[in-house]
């Protein structure tokens, strides 16, 4: 690994590799976390004055967009607030959204008159999946439909509140000082990095192994029906939005070489682009399949060539555990 | 209580061979193997501390490693489906003996020495017929193999005694493997794990398994309580996000029982869980390396409480509390109340950490 580093460094002629946490927050996090908070609070306003689906949609995409574009930041307020799950309960293998749903309609339950009480309701209905039902499939019950969608857009625009209150509060300041005495947060330098890169990198493998990896199946049994966000068309979507915000990240957080990275993101990207399958629904053909696992072979070389480029030049490669199995 | 043979024997074995004990050794605590920079691996010798007592050259990776009760001698086993296993002097570095596994057999990674420290026994694979076996080891007349027993069941993979007794615990992953396929799983639709409970004789004390639908969640890795109750860590082989908890509690006459995990630490282990220890008299702690959490359990409050570190997988116990070990070579002592980071070392420690008495 130094013999590595010694290596990058000895090319460039330059300083060393480093990581800059200062604008992972100022750059990339804290706009991320705005955005999101910017278009949930529409999201609501619009649910507020007509929860129609055809109303809401639009928004809908918008701060879905923006949630997507940071849910790739898996540590701190996130994390202590469990927000990832009850922002998108995907994969969702045993329909736990649909039947929670089905649950609560049937119950014309009230916890979706107070923020609190919904707060304690099944996390697979509390967000942006959940939500997506709503506003694509015929509704039994329009008028609790209706109440769902205030319940489950005020909760949207709430927990982005809450995690943009704690990133420009104590978390981001634990976060940019790193290693200093006194912050149990991140005690020694490296640990916020090393937050930075796995959140990198386990947002790829994410990307391969569920967004990807999901649907693809297998040849004999592709999965149509297990794409991300099918029910809106965004499943291709999702996979150009994480690689675009995943990719700026890296560009961000990383001083180090990036010249085979973001070639790498870029091919990725490419093999997206044109491939005018919304919904992956082409697993299930022979011909564009070939296309969906070719993207997919792109992301395996992109966590490569990140893990190599970004992680063992920084010294912070993780995974020697994660990454064996016994 | 032993036989005025046996004690003869003893007595006389000291005397020809004055064994070093661990305090010649540095006077560790821990074993656990380890990835250095270089790529190299060794096994590392750690004191309650966090420091290094000793660092012995391996030469291949290893996986998890057997301490001898009293004199400073460790069994590294070779990852599975290693068909060896290394005997070190941890006073000298020496490598004593390069164990073989018998013909026909491989080693799964664990291994542990009876109480009086005469006897090791390791988990193996009967490779034709795929059936556990226990290997037997004669550790006081140069590990000789004296014979072996049945696991109980398919894949056995960490074996453990309960604390002052001779009474074996061996949790069967129930995964099918052959040499010839490396680590390809044969049987996943028909496997049957089990945590078996063997007596001084070898005989089947108890036998626990989860329910048939769960059939898919493979005990791997155990630890035990003073009072008999095994803590279990399971590796589901299922969906990932249908992974049942993959943390239990084995207790004597009432089987197994999983313990409630919450969601996002679930979800987040991504069905793997990496290591097991008991921490104390009701706590257990269980690693999920893939999700670089921690899950420590209060099995009296039924309390759970899920603490982050990037890939910590080794966990042992030590004292009224344990030690974890991560990736990225840090030692951090932990307790009910959380994570201190004793050391960090320049090497990456491997699956697991053990507590040598």
């Amino acid at each position: 690994m130094l013999r590595l580093i010694a290596l990058c460094c000895g090319l460039l002629g330059g300083g060393p590799a480093v990581a800059d946490l200062m604008a992972v927050r100022d750059q990339h996090i804290l706009p991320g976390y705005a955005a999101f908070a910017a278009a949930s609070k529409a999201l609501e306003k619009t649910a507020r004055d007509d929860c129609s689906p055809r109303s809401v949609l639009p928004v809908f995409h918008v701060a879905f967009d923006a949630w997507v574009s940071i849910s790739h930041v898996q540590f701190g307020p996130v994390e202590t607030r469990g927000a990832s799950l009850s922002l998108a309960f995907w994969p969702d293998p045993k329909d736990r959204v649909g039947k929670a749903l089905a649950r609560l309609s049937h119950d014309q339950d009230a916890a979706v008159q107070t923020p609190d009480a919904f707060a304690q309701v099944s996390v697979a209905v509390q967000g942006f999946t959940a939500l997506e039902r709503l506003l694509t499939e015929p509704q039994g019950d329009p008028a609790y439909a209706c109440r769902l969608t205030h319940a489950i857009t005020r909760n949207i625009r709430r927990i982005a509140d809450a995690l943009t209150r704690d990133w420009n509060s104590a978390f981001g300041t634990a976060f940019v000082t790193a290693g200093a005495a006194s912050n149990p947060t991140f005690p020694d330098s490296k640990d916020a990095e090393r937050a930075v890169f796995t959140s990198l990198s386990t947002a790829l493998e994410f990307l391969h192994d569920q967004r990807l990896g999901r649907p693809l199946g297998t040849f004999e049994r592709p999965r149509p029906k297990r794409a991300e966000a099918r029910r809106s068309d965004r499943s291709a979507r999702h996979v150009i939005l994480s690689l675009t915000v995943l990719k700026d990240l890296t560009n961000v957080f990383a001083h180090t070489p990036l010249g085979q990275v973001n070639a790498a993101f870029d091919a990725a990207l490419a093999r997206v682009a044109a491939l005018d399958d919304p919904a992956f629904a082409g697993v299930s053909d022979p011909v564009r399949r070939l296309r969906i696992e070719a993207l997919q072979h792109k992301v395996r070389e992109l966590q490569i060539v990140v893990a190599r480029d970004v992680g063992v030049a920084l010294g912070i490669n993780t995974g020697f555990n994660s990454l064996d199995g016994d | 209580m032993p036989s005025r043979r046996r004690m003869i024997t003893t007595a006389l074995a000291a005397t020809v061979l004055p064994a070093p004990t661990w305090a010649a050794a540095g006077a560790p605590t821990h074993l656990a193997a380890a990835r250095r920079p270089g790529g190299a691996h060794d096994l590392c010798g750690l004191r309650a501390d966090g420091t290094l007592a000793f660092a012995l050259p391996l030469p291949a990776r290893g996986h998890a490693a057997a301490a001898h009760p009293d004199r400073a001698e460790a069994v590294a086993f070779a990852r599975r489906p290693g068909t060896f296993a290394i005997l070190l002097d941890c006073a000298t570095g020496r490598i004593v003996r390069r164990m073989q596994a018998p013909e026909g057999r491989h080693f799964y990674g664990h291994g542990v020495f009876s109480r009086d420290g005469r006897t090791l026994f390791t988990t193996e694979n009967d490779i034709t017929s795929g059936d556990g076996r226990i290997g037997i080891w004669d550790a006081a007349a140069g590990y000789r193999r004296v014979g072996e027993i049945p696991s109980n069941g398919i894949g056995p993979h960490e074996i453990i005694r309960l604390p002052e007794t001779d009474t074996l615990v061996i949790a069967n992953g129930g995964i099918h493997t052959h040499p010839d396929s490396g680590r390809d799983k044969l049987n996943l639709e028909t496997m049957r794990p089990n945590l078996t409970v063997l007596d001084v004789h070898g005989g089947v004390q108890d036998t626990a398994e989860l329910p048939a639908a769960l059939h898919m969640n493979s005990l791997r890795h155990i630890a035990a309580f003073h009072d008999g109750r095994v803590a279990c860590a399971f590796q589901w082989q299922g969906d990932p996000y249908d992974s049942p908890s993959i943390a239990g509690l084995y207790t004597p006459g009432a089987g197994i029982a999983l313990l409630d995990m919450p969601e996002v630490t679930l979800r987040g282990s991504r069905g793997y869980a990496g290591s097991v220890a008991v921490l104390g008299t009701h706590h257990m702690g269980i690693t999920f390396p893939r999700g670089g959490r921690l899950l420590v359990a209060d099995l009296a409050s039924h309390a759970v409480k899920t603490l982050r570190r990037a890939d910590a997988c080794g966990i042992a116990r030590a004292g009224q509390g344990g030690l974890a070990t991560d990736g990225l070579g840090g030692v951090h002592r932990i307790d009910r109340h959380g994570f201190s980071l004793l050391a960090r070392h320049r090497r990456s420690f491997d699956n697991h950490l053990i507590a040598i008495r």
